[in-house]
């Protein structure tokens, strides 16, 4: 009974095996021919207006995509000049006359306890605030040397001019104009962060930036 | 100011009992034991308002407390020997004051006289020895109460320790109001005290003219550190110098003709000489260094100041033409703003010690030097009182920084305030009239 099933079975796929095989010798003979035949003349009849419009389209896309290439660097350009210009907050001190500016582009540099000579890492920095001030010709700055508010308020008063000469020296030495810095020592008496340990310490000595016109 | 302030009142009478003046207290030894003074309680004659007396003698017993020399017993007992013959007071009725404890007797009253004016007398005895000192009368408008109490105090001092007290002197110094930093000025005893600025701005480091009429100081008004000056009543605030940089740290020449101070026209801070108007700047310091903190000797002839020139601040002194430039501290790797003593033998300076800052004197030549301030917070800007016996400085030691004062040799450290803190820089006038 198994066997003779098996048989039968058999035979049921050899029958579709044999269908399958004539329908795709059929698929062999008729398509081919007619794939061929039909796209040939598709192909070499669209060959010659297609080119003539591709080369006006693509010159004008190069064209199109230069422009916007220009328009993009430009506004770039403005966004950077902006974000200088967007980057100045007013600040109006009591007690001080005038107004003065400031940028976060134009950065701090900061100093060990009692020294004013500029460490490699700031002079990095200072170099990035000459290419600024390059770019802006027009701008007058004031370096405010700082100190921590250990040691005596008066001799911090020295170091503080010490540490803003220091910084207005460099800047000269790359090619910043001398007449464009002045300086101005507060000493201690104006922290950055108003506490009493290391941390605050460090970062209250400084020389900080401001612009005195623009 | 009121216009009175500067009428003086009179002193009407004065009982010194013929003797060898004798001085109860060398306060030059390097310690004593203070004076047990007896103070009892004034008498209001006539219709003196008590609320009047009661403040002579608050003002009294806080100036003999202040003073240092004195340990003020208060005593309530009414004075029963102030029954005068001949303007000498009784002291047979003096036996029964010694069972108190005091070595000295201060007895007086307070009198509204019928022009208005308050009268204030009193009498000093020396209780071992049953004797009385001396006896004196003031006459005086009530506005010049504080005044003539200070000028009693004054007198306790002369009597006992030889020398004049400094109780009718007052003190500059830098108050912390809001952002801005105000130059303030109270009495020796931090009575009535006033702001002298209030520009909102950083004004610093106060110094008296010699005559003690007007202050000198730093101020950052226009933006850059110049010389202001100001009368003690805070009138006639004007701008004395502007130079680019620095204008700081000033300090008058004795004669009041001249004015060091730090100045920074190359771009580091140097010690000029400027004339009493601010003008013909000249520099003394020569070389690298930062220069900063003048202050003359009594003489004139000298400037104490400090220099980082041999790679640290120390102090330095020079002949006051520039010359003969000499260094007096070797102790420690930071010692700043020196202080040249009225006398001219000694220099106050702040130096560190382990990370914080005290207070140090040293003789002009360098020898005896001594720790005067000790393990209680930072302390900075000694100055001297005029007689030398006292040197005012800032401490934190309570917290915010306040100005206090102690005997030359460290003894009886007090806060000068009852402020908030945030005083600074104290400055102290000569002896006022």
């Amino acid at each position: 009974m198994i066997i003779e099933q098996r048989r039968f079975i058999m035979g049921k796929k050899g029958l579709v095996v044999l269908v399958l095989f004539l329908c795709m010798g059929l698929l062999l003979i008729g398509c081919p021919k007619k794939t061929v035949v039909k796209e040939e003349p598709s192909v070499k009849k669209a060959e010659e207006p297609v080119t003539e419009r591709e080369k006006a389209a693509a010159a004008e896309k190069e064209a199109r995509e230069k422009e916007l290439a220009r328009i993009r660097e430009e506004e770039a350009k403005r966004a950077k000049e902006k974000e200088f210009e967007k980057s100045l907050v007013a600040k109006k001190e009591p007690g001080i006359e005038g107004e003065v500016f400031e940028s976060r582009l134009l950065k701090d540099i900061n100093f060990d306890f009692d020294k004013y000579d500029i460490r490699p890492k700031d002079a990095e920095i200072l170099k990035e605030n000459a290419a600024l001030l390059s770019k802006y010709p027009k701008v007058k700055i004031q370096i405010e040397g700082h100190c921590d508010e250990r040691g005596t308020n008066e001799y911090n008063l020295a170091l503080g001019e010490r540490r803003a000469n220091a910084a207005k020296k460099y800047l000269v030495s790359v090619g910043i104009a001398t007449d464009r810095i002045s300086i101005i020592s507060y000493g201690e008496e104006k922290p950055l962060d108003p506490g009493h340990n290391e941390e605050a310490w460090a970062k209250n000595r400084r020389d900080h930036f401001v612009i005195l016109s623009k | 100011m009121k216009k009175y302030f500067f009428l003086p009142f009179l002193l009407l009478w004065v009982v010194n009992t013929p003797a060898e003046a004798r001085v109860y207290l060398d306060i030059n030894a390097p310690t004593f034991v203070q004076i047990p003074i007896v103070l009892p309680k004034w008498k209001t004659v006539n219709k003196t308002p008590p609320t009047m007396t009661a403040k002579v003698y608050d003002i009294l017993s806080n100036d003999l407390t202040l003073a240092g020399f004195f340990k003020v017993i208060d005593h309530s007992r009414f004075p029963s020997l102030l029954k005068e013959k001949e303007g000498i007071p009784n002291s047979n009725a003096l036996q029964e004051w010694t069972t108190v404890g005091g070595e000295i007797l201060l007895v007086g009253e307070a009198l509204l006289n019928s022009n208005s004016n308050l009268i204030l007398k009193f009498h000093l005895f020396d209780l071992v020895e049953q004797k009385h000192l001396v006896g004196k009368q003031y006459e005086g408008p009530p506005q010049l109460l504080r005044k003539m109490v200070h000028r009693i105090a004054d007198e306790v001092v002369l009597q006992l320790t030889g020398e004049r007290g400094v109780l009718n002197t007052k003190i500059a110094f830098v108050s912390l109001q809001g952002g801005g930093k105000e130059i303030s000025v109270s009495d020796f005893d931090g009575s009535e005290a006033r702001l002298l600025t209030q520009n909102q701005s950083l004004n610093l480091s106060p110094t008296w003219t010699p005559d003690g009429k007007k202050i000198v100081f730093t101020s950052y008004l226009r933006r850059n550190p110049d010389l202001y000056l100001i009368d003690a009543d805070g009138q006639n605030f004007r701008r004395l110098t502007s130079y680019p940089g620095l204008n700081a740290a000033p300090a008058w020449s004795p004669d009041g003709k001249k004015m060091a101070l730090m100045m920074g026209m190359e771009g580091k801070s140097d010690i000029y000489l400027i004339d009493a108007n601010g003008n013909n700047p000249k520099k003394l310091t020569t070389g690298h260094g930062n220069e900063a903190s003048p202050t003359w000797s009594p003489d004139g002839k000298r400037i104490a100041f400090v220099s980082d020139r041999s790679g640290s601040p120390q102090i330095y002194t020079m002949g006051s033409d520039g010359s003969d430039v000499r260094r007096l501290t070797f102790e420690g790797s930071y010692n700043s703003k020196p202080s040249w003593s009225p006398k001219g033998d000694r220099i106050a300076y702040c130096g560190r010690v382990e990370g914080r800052y005290e207070i140090f004197t040293i003789g002009v030549d360098g020898s005896a030097l001594q720790r005067v301030t000790s393990n209680s917070g930072s302390n900075e800007s000694p100055c001297w009182s005029p007689d030398g016996r006292y040197i005012a400085f800032s401490s934190n030691r309570l917290g915010g920084s306040k100005v206090f004062i102690m005997n030359a040799n460290g003894f009886n450290q007090r806060p000068l305030t009852s402020a908030k803190g945030g005083e600074s820089s104290p400055a102290w006038s000569r002896q006022l009239e």
